[in-house]
């Protein structure tokens, strides 16, 4: 027991160093002011978080959490039929469905997400193929529009979302199956009762990431949303560079960090109980 | 060399596994110690005996023959780093022990540095190339002495249109109104650039900190939202060239390049004016090679040496003697030599002060499309 944990002590000093510390400080300069030319002064007070409650700041947080949301639900419909297919297909079939997910990832996230632009505007691939084909007359407007945001977020977390779940299904244990079809079970229902329930961590593996990830973006409602649908973190981002307020960035950090906790707390509640009632029903 | 470094660890790690518990110990020490030895001489590796000039500037702001020559003349070797905006810059700076000898701050950058004391006075008597700088751009309001700073660039917001699609005569702010371009429109994603232009466009100051005026031009900008198509500083070029936009607020700079690749688009300076922005040398305080950084800049503004340089990265010259030097090509576009009438009707961003957080709020608003 000790050696192990004698293993762990690099890994330990370099989180608290580089990560507890620094989040320490930005719960630090949370709580103070700034002065006119952006210096962060050491003057204990609230006013941070207050202005967080200005309907303006309340309002972009909402929908920076319904769009991480509704971004975490479609990646999870979308994923897990393929982590589905990808885990009972033959072993040939599985290396290249990791390698067809994992391979895009070496490709830098900020090209790949220009890459939608070239696909996406109006003299676009998309948009000249539709033209040539007669479809529609005018190119359609996908670009820098909500649409085209969520786009770029299910795109960019999809991977998250397939590679927690493949694991959860591949480390499952295969003779519930076959003892569930020895009991005369159809597919649809040993997947209800078995394969889902066994896949639930994957699942909230998966969907902790997206979400968590979604959140903190910034860079895809840049570029595929032309910069008029701000996030939470694009006003982080500003607050830290333009608009040199420091404590107002570091308060909806906090702020920040503290939902998504508590979100994810209720998420894992609601995703463990609804196990237990499974297990009960084995 | 390194090669062989690494080869002897992993020979060492073999001889670990080999040898038994005992000296197990003591051998990971050792490999660690070895290791550490490999980082640091790999991280010392790159030290030189030469002068180094360590440059922080905007990424592709100098032309690599002109910065080679210079090493070449005073046998020393540049150093150069970039950021990608003024912030990045003050951050870095204000932090301290950056190193740099020589920075790139804009207009209102150099006024917030002054005020922070973060720059150091310049010698002149090692500038004598000064002289050569058009009176337009000597003792801006920011630097009325040009105590700390000496101009680099300089370029002017006005309207980039396609003439393909915008048929209309442009002259004024208020054409970026016209219902006609409705989801066309692209602005500059930058809060004072912005609110500043619909300032200009009611006859007011683009850095007003009357909260009446203010919040009058973001009421006008709101009801301009539903046409706007983006807001982007750094890729306005692409979109204007692909046609994504019709009409935009655009660097008088980048409206050359756009006009390079797209023949059909236009450049106007409104009528009501526009911004006149500037990227400036200065020297932050405490920079251990103040004279070498000075020097530097005198040789930039050599007529030829700038001519070339200024010719390679296509901004403005504000040079007045390189004008002989430069090509026809270069001394024919207009959006590079802008004229006296149009620089009389621009107006330098002043350092708002606390009013810069009511510009932020407002500026969320209107990127959010809220109330």
């Amino acid at each position: 027991m000790k050696k192990s944990s004698m293993g762990l002590l690099p890994v330990l000093l370099w989180l608290s160093l580089f990560l507890v510390v620094p989040m320490l400080i930005v719960v630090g300069i949370s709580f103070m002011s700034r002065d006119d030319l952006g210096n962060v002064v050491f003057h204990f007070n609230l006013d941070a978080y207050a202005t967080f409650f200005d309907p303006l700041y309340l309002g972009i947080y909402w929908d920076t959490i319904v769009l991480s949301i509704v971004t975490t639900a479609l990646c999870l419909l979308l994923s897990y039929p393929l982590a589905y297919y990808i885990a009972n297909a033959g072993p040939k079939m599985q290396t290249w469905g990791l390698a067809l997910i994992t391979v895009p990832f070496w490709i830098n996230f900020l090209i790949r997400t220009y890459a939608w632009v070239l696909l996406l505007r109006t003299q676009g691939v998309v948009n000249n193929l539709l033209l040539d084909l007669g479809f529609i007359q005018e190119p359609l407007q996908m670009l820098y529009t909500k649409g085209a945001v969520l786009l770029g977020m299910v795109y960019t977390f999809i991977p998250f979302m397939v590679l927690p779940i493949y694991v959860a299904l591949e480390q499952m244990d295969k003779k519930l199956l076959e003892a569930a079809s020895d009991l005369g079970a159809t597919g649809w229902k040993s997947f209800w009762h078995i394969t889902l329930p066994q896949t639930k961590s994957g699942i909230m593996t998966g969907s902790v990431l997206v979400y968590v990830s979604t959140t903190g973006m910034f860079v895809v409602t840049d570029i595929l949303g032309g910069a008029k649908s701000a996030m939470i973190s694009n006003i982080i981002q500003s607050q830290f560079l333009g608009a040199r307020n420091w404590p107002f960035g570091s308060a909806l950090s906090v702020i920040f960090v503290i939902t998504s906790l508590i979100l994810i707390a209720l998420f894992n509640k609601a995703m463990t109980s609804r196990h237990m009632t499974a297990k009960e029903g084995r | 060399m390194y090669l062989l470094r690494i080869h002897s660890i992993l020979q060492l790690i073999i001889d670990v596994r080999k040898r038994g518990d005992k000296e197990l110990k003591k051998m990971k020490w050792a490999g660690l110690a070895l290791a550490a030895a490999m980082v640091l001489t790999v991280l010392s590796g790159c030290g030189s005996s030469k002068e180094t000039l360590n440059i922080y500037s905007w990424a592709d702001n100098f032309d690599a023959d002109v910065l080679a020559a210079f090493e070449k003349e005073y046998d020393v070797k540049i150093n150069y780093d970039v950021f990608a905006n003024n912030e990045d810059l003050l951050a870095k700076i204000k932090a301290g022990g950056s190193g740099y000898d020589l920075i790139q701050p804009s207009d209102y950058m150099v006024a917030t540095m002054i005020k922070q004391d973060l720059l150091a006075p310049l010698n002149k008597d090692n500038i004598p190339n000064f002289a050569n700088i058009a009176d337009t751009y000597k003792n801006p309001s920011f630097d009325p002495d040009n105590k700390y700073s000496v101009v680099y660039t300089s370029g002017v917001t006005g309207i980039a249109y396609n003439t393909k699609y915008v048929k209309d005569e442009i002259d004024s702010w208020e054409d970026l109104w016209n219902p006609e371009y409705k989801g066309k429109v692209i602005l500059l994603d930058d809060n004072r650039e912005v609110i500043g232009m619909a300032l200009k466009k009611a006859g007011k100051s683009n850095s007003s900190t009357d909260e009446g005026e203010i919040t009058a031009a973001v009421e006008d900008l709101k009801n301009l939202l539903p046409s706007v198509l983006a807001f982007d500083t750094d890729n306005i070029k692409q979109k204007m060239i692909q046609e994504e936009g019709w009409i935009a607020t655009v660097w008088s700079g980048d409206a050359s390049v756009i006009v390079k690749d797209n023949p059909d688009v236009a450049y106007v300076v409104p009528k009501e004016g526009g911004t006149i922005w500037s990227d400036n040398y200065a020297i932050p305080k405490g920079a251990k090679h103040q004279e070498l950084a000075e020097k530097f800049i005198n040789f930039m503004l050599d007529p030829e040496n700038s001519a070339t340089n200024y010719e390679s990265i296509g901004y403005s010259d504000p040079n007045t003697k390189a004008h002989e030097f430069h090509s026809e090509e270069y001394n024919n576009d207009k959006m590079i030599n802008l004229s006296e009438d149009e620089l009389s009707r621009t107006e330098w961003l002043q350092d708002v002060g606390d009013k810069l957080q009511v510009y932020d709020r407002f500026w969320t608003e209107l990127k959010s499309g809220r109330e």
